[in-house]
């Protein structure tokens, strides 16, 4: 794969409401990538948005956003699925030849609708959705029971997976303060409310605004834009089927695939070993360690062993707030900052091969994987 | 996660609601679906490669892409393969905590290789058990949808 790299990034500091507009949000964010890459905005030739209609309540939502987007009168484009699917459409743009630099962001303002209520929209309309039960909070219980069922665990076990992403997240500038829990206990976690069994509100994470965004370049002006460029070296996209009686839900199909094809283009043969840091987008605490097993960085039932590490999500991951259409791409952030030896408070000493996730579904049913390096 | 807007607050929030309702075309498997439980049966399709049963029908099977129109009928009962309890319910406008158990099941009925999210009722929480035989339960008026499924209960008691 030609080299393309990350060269510029910015995330707005979420909140549970920013009291913002989400234009005033989007350009803080891509004028923050812009000045944070030394660009103007005449540099760039392409803007790839990540904004879902239906968190929205605007069809073609991205026509709002063309100004504050940096995209007027320029070639842009959007993904309806996870800002880190939008970085793909970026990442192909550019390596089709066509175009030199790629501004990719991610936005939207849940304080403004019921996530949860419109997550509806994303159950099959002649079966799950006039049932009714099948949710954000059901898949997750049916999940986790699966996988603690599979492999023998506790409850407790995912409450300390819990415990450890607030307490990663009080060390993330960019997480937001309800999510940041220096001294929570796995007590207070197996304590909260039931959302839906055995998912523990705390094992949940807290809906938030949030608007993230990156640049892209190919090699020839990433070199030229930074001394610090972080290279894309792999990258793996698969879908399994929405059903979730037909998936095995204690692991993640999807994300073996993709993240053995992104290993398979970056030449990675033993990611336990090659790969420092992980920052994937889990939709729970349970899922993350579900994800960072089929990406191959623990045995099957073993994720827990990673939070010994400290390499699986030390931004606290989704857990430091929930920005729909945004997550993945500030997973990638989060994996660009770990690289370039710039994570504020949660920086791993001598990270330089990372991966970073984005998704979308009930039960993580597509995945994406990225594979980030840095050095030449 | 959900929040509501806070009508003290120093800000101007508009509405700009408009209601539009939309028609699903079923498809030919779903509709025969609908028939079946219009009778008070189930009513699942097979590959026509790999043999695989699915309930709720689909009409191509991904594994093989290949066409699964062949109609089976089911039986009644089935197995427990997942469950969860939630006091949420999340409606179109809210999630609100209705402070009353309601049991979610995948189950998977017996000749179908697939499971459907339905209700488990007639059981307390601390008595499920994964792989336990479940039976359905028909609702009162039967209107040839899925909501004809009243919910699954335990065979012969617990």
């Amino acid at each position: 794969m030609d080299k393309v790299a990350i060269v510029g990034f910015y995330q707005v500091k979420p909140g549970l409401d920013l009291m913002m507009s989400p234009y005033e949000m989007l350009f803080e964010a891509t004028r923050g990538a812009l000045d944070h890459a030394g660009l103007k905005r005449d540099d760039l030739s392409t803007v790839i948005g990540c904004n879902n209609d239906y968190y929205d309540g605007k069809t073609i939502s991205n026509c709002f956003k063309v100004e504050a987007g940096g995209a007027y009168m320029k070639d842009e484009s959007k993904v309806e699925m996870d800002g880190a699917h939008a970085v793909m459409y970026g990442l192909m743009r550019i390596l089709s030849g066509n175009h030199k630099l790629a501004m990719v962001y991610g936005i939207s303002a849940p304080s403004c609708f019921p996530y949860e209520s419109v997550r509806i929209l994303e159950t099959d309309p002649t079966f799950d959705r006039p049932i009714n039960l099948l949710n954000g909070y059901t898949a997750g219980g049916m999940q986790m029971r699966a996988y603690l069922n599979a492999f023998g665990l506790s409850e407790e076990d995912i409450a300390k997976v819990a415990v450890y992403n607030l307490k990663n997240a009080a060390k993330n500038p960019l997480a937001i303060p309800e999510a940041q829990k220096t001294n929570i206990t796995v007590d207070e976690v197996l304590n909260s409310e039931m959302l839906s069994a055995p998912l523990k509100k705390l094992m949940y994470p807290i809906l938030c605004d949030g608007v993230t965004a990156l640049i892209l370049a190919p090699e020839r002006q990433a070199r030229k834009i930074t001394d610090k460029p972080v290279w894309i070296t792999g990258v793996g996209h698969f879908n399994d089927t929405y059903y979730l009686g037909d998936r095995d839900l204690s692991s993640c199909s999807s994300m073996e695939k993709a993240a053995e094809k992104a290993y398979k283009i970056a030449g990675i043969n033993n990611p336990k070993s090659e790969i420092n840091v992980a920052e994937l987008f889990g939709h729970t605490a349970c899922e993350d360690l579900i994800l960072a097993e089929a990406a191959g960085l623990a045995d099957k039932g073993k994720g827990l062993s990673l939070i010994d590490t400290g390499k699986l999500n030390p931004s606290g991951g989704t857990m430091a707030g929930y920005t729909p259409a945004a997550n993945g791409l500030t997973r990638i952030v989060e994996a660009v900052k770990q690289i370039r030896g710039e994570a504020e408070g949660h920086q791993i000493s001598g990270a330089n091969k990372a991966i970073a996730s984005g998704q979308v579904g009930f039960c993580a049913q597509n995945n994406i994987v990225y594979v980030l390096e840095g050095g030449e | 996660m959900t929040l509501n807007i806070d009508e003290e607050q120093d800000v101007s929030v508009t509405k700009g609601m408009i209601r539009a309702e939309f028609n699903f075309w079923v498809g030919i498997v779903m509709d025969k679906f609908y028939d079946g439980l219009q009778e008070k049966k189930f009513i699942g399709t097979k590959c026509s490669k790999c043999g695989k049963v699915f309930l709720p029908p689909r009409n191509r099977c991904g594994d093989c892409f290949a066409k699964a129109e062949d109609f089976i009928d089911l039986p009644e009962t089935g197995i427990l393969k997942n469950f969860t309890v939630t006091t949420y319910k999340i409606s179109e406008r809210k999630t609100r905590n209705v402070k009353k158990d309601q049991i979610v099941g995948l189950v998977q009925i017996d000749g179908a290789d697939s499971a459907m999210v339905v209700p488990v009722i007639n059981i307390n929480p601390e008595d499920l058990k994964i792989g336990m035989k479940l039976k359905v339960v028909w609702a009162k008026n039967i209107k040839g949808d899925p909501n004809d499924i009243a919910g699954f209960e335990p065979i012969g008691g617990v």
